[in-house]
């Protein structure tokens, strides 16, 4: 055990320098995912047949093959046409093109279980279409789609060690590193998962606070369907 | 009192949360005889049922069943003589209703697959439910639900049967079927405690009343005597609300 | 030529995902086994299964896969040696029972209490109670989130390429090394593959739970 304390005082630091890879992976894979399940969401639930088609077609696909086919389909493959991209974006494009079709399909579902009668409502009040979804639809979407996307965020933060397989020197790629030269690989692995807890800990606490802070009666998560 | 009462139940205490629920309660019920436990919601009836099978294990006090103090060394042989017939039927939504009267006799009776079935259909005819046998619970009403029930704990050949509220989970038209089940049991010399505010059974069925308030029996008799001249102000209050009640019902 | 590529290398993709296969049914099951007893012990058992189950869960489901790849391969693989496909096995076998634990546990406790409680007053034990009222329900309402489960692990199986697993990613990427080229159709036809195993199961699972639907039980389990 003292052993084991000593080994994290030496290579804590180090690890600890791929932590800021890790994090801004993830960030910019979950803004690239946000946006675009936006438009996917806009796809699946209002856009006109062959968009709501493509979308469709984009979200099962993208759930349906695994994360690390799609990230060498991007990196391995893509050169081939000549689109070559860094380990970094390459990861980044990846992460964030599969969370798209997931946060879509929690968006979709936060919508579509909100009552007719609020869209209705709101345009016999006179309000476009847009206006409707901005002031009316996507505030109460929004607030019940909290527990489901911070779900979804913590599982991309995870995922970002799929970076690890295409060479980017993140957390994961770090630990290997420790493992080789010290050749204390349950060591080095152990210390690195003690960090993704504490990461993981540390968002699902944020998120559980944000979604205690944005809370209103009678648009609470109830697991699975909305009430 | 006879010397050899089916069931006899002395000074049975029981605390919840703080609050005691049952304050000392004690009685017998004889073979053959059927009770009647009426009061005020909240006065430990339940309670005492349950405390009766050791479903909730009373603080103290002591239950005598047959001669046999009851307690928890070899309780799932004693509950196997104690039907017991819940308000909420409780019956096993993932078996056909054959089944939910097979089971136990099967599980813990150690009965023939044969054996079983012919005393489960022998009690499911007994409660008018033959055409049923392959019926879900959640195909049936709620006083066929309840009958099926009745038959599950019949099937067990139980020394006593405990009726926990029965018909108060049951729309008032569909109490009749299953009060008369009911009837038909004492009739036949089935040994009942029943909680319950069905009137119709008290005066048809029932050999005794008791009428419990506040964990504890005020007064216990007859149905005539009870129900016509109480010796208690509160019994006599009480069946002035209840009887009220069921006109305005 | 794409063509003949194709045909010349997609028996090495299939054996690749045979052994991708093998690796999802063992895995599965072990989560399943340990699985419903973390669950039962959880919502049965003393307080300290309890913490136990909460501990286990937190831990498993905090890690990334690979992490726990890298960890057993690499790690305990110090101590004890293990296969790579074995070390997949047990990483991605005992990540699956945190999550399984939970979908049980979530049905066991949908399953009414007043059924245990006819179960137990008709003398039935404890053990009895659980195993023949209790798991019956908690089961068939189990597998439609069981299915989701069933789709994580199957895309989860191709990062035990990272530990040398011979599976289908790992037989793509030696073919696409090997051919230096094709990589963007090797990669297609591999996706593909996943999709269709992935779409069968689903198929399968969704088939099982309308067998086994009964009344009372209607898109209970399903997830909506």
């Amino acid at each position: 055990m003292l052993e084991f304390i000593e080994f994290g005082k030496t290579w804590m630091p180090f690890l600890l320098e791929g932590v800021g890879v890790t994090l801004g992976l993830w960030v910019v894979a979950m803004v690239l995912g946000f946006c675009l399940a936006l438009l996917l969401v806009w796809g699946r639930v209002y856009a006109a047949k062959p968009i709501y088609l493509f979308a469709t077609a984009y979200v099962e696909v993208f759930r349906g093959t695994p994360m690390l086919v799609q990230l060498f389909f991007i990196y391995l493959g893509l050169p081939e046409i000549g689109i070559v991209l860094a380990p970094f974006t390459a990861a980044a494009v990846a992460i964030g093109l599969n969370t798209a079709a997931y946060q879509a399909e929690y968006f979709r579902g936060a919508i579509q279980s909100l009552p007719a009668g609020q869209m209705v409502a709101a345009r016999a009040m006179g309000m476009s279409r847009f206006q409707a979804l901005r002031d009316i639809i996507l505030p109460q979407a929004g607030r019940r789609v909290i527990p489901q996307w911070s779900n979804e965020a913590i599982v991309e933060l995870k995922y970002t060690s799929i970076a690890y397989a295409i060479g980017l020197t993140e957390l994961t790629a770090r630990a290997e590193q420790v493992g080789y030269q010290t050749f204390q690989f349950l060591e080095a692995f152990t210390l690195v998962a003690i960090i993704y807890l504490v990461l993981t800990g540390i968002v699902a606490q944020s998120l559980d606070f944000l979604e205690r802070k944005t809370r209103i009666p009678g648009l609470t998560y109830t697991g699975g369907k909305m009430e | 009192m006879s010397d050899n009462p089916i069931l006899s139940v002395r000074d049975v205490r029981k605390t919840y949360g703080g609050v005691e629920v049952l304050k000392g309660v004690s009685f017998d019920l004889e073979r053959g005889q059927s009770k009647i436990v009426i009061g005020p919601s909240g006065t430990g009836k339940s309670t005492l049922l349950r405390c009766i099978n050791l479903l909730s294990p009373p603080d103290s006090g002591n239950v005598v069943l047959d001669g046999v103090t009851v307690e928890e060394r070899g309780i799932n042989q004693i509950r196997a003589q104690i039907g017991f017939v819940f308000q909420e039927f409780n019956l096993f939504t993932h078996l056909r209703v054959l089944d939910n009267v097979r089971l136990a006799q099967r599980n813990v009776l150690g009965r023939s697959k044969q054996e079983a079935t012919r005393r489960a259909m022998e009690e499911l005819e007994r409660v008018g439910l033959s055409d049923k046998l392959e019926a879900y619970p959640a195909e049936l009403s709620g006083g066929q639900k309840q009958r099926a029930s009745i038959a599950r704990a019949l099937a067990m050949d139980p020394k006593l049967i405990l009726f926990d509220e029965p018909t108060s989970a049951l729309d008032p038209e569909l109490t009749g079927e299953v009060v008369q089940v009911m009837k038909d049991l004492a009739n036949a010399g089935m040994t009942m405690l029943v909680v319950s505010h069905e009137m119709g059974f008290a005066r048809a069925a029932a050999d005794e009343v008791i009428f419990m308030e506040g964990g504890v029996i005020v007064e216990q008799g007859p149905p005539s005597t009870l129900f016509t001249c109480p010796e208690h102000a509160r019994t006599s209050q009480f069946l002035r609300m209840i009887s009220h009640e069921h006109q305005e019902a | 030529m794409v063509f003949d590529t194709l045909v010349a290398e997609f028996p090495f993709l299939l054996r690749g995902l045979w052994i991708g296969i093998q690796l999802l049914a063992a895995l599965l099951a072990l989560g399943f086994v340990l699985g419903i007893t973390l669950a039962v012990m959880s919502v049965y058992g003393h307080w300290s299964l309890r913490l136990f189950a909460v501990v286990f869960e937190r831990i498993f489901r905090g890690i990334p896969e690979i992490v726990l790849l890298l960890l057993f391969f690499y790690g305990i693989g110090e101590l004890l040696p293990l296969s790579p496909f074995v070390a997949a096995v047990l990483a991605l076998g005992l990540r699956s029972t945190a999550y399984q634990a939970q979908i049980f546990r979530g049905s066991i406790q949908s399953v009414a209490g007043g059924e245990v409680m006819a179960a137990r007053a008709l003398g039935m034990s404890r053990l009895g109670a659980i195993w023949h009222i209790v798991l019956p329900q908690a089961l068939r309402r189990s597998i439609g989130p069981w299915t989701n489960e069933y789709s994580a692990e199957l895309k989860a199986t191709s990062l035990a390429y990272v530990i040398g697993v011979v599976e289908l990613t790992r037989q793509a990427s030696y073919i696409v090394s090997n051919l230096q080229g094709n990589t963007l159709t090797v990669f297609a036809v591999v996706a593909a593959m996943y999709f269709v195993v992935n779409r069968l199961g689903n198929a399968g699972l969704y088939a099982l739970e309308r067998r086994l639907t009964i009344p009372g039980f209607e898109g209970r389990g399903a997830e909506s």
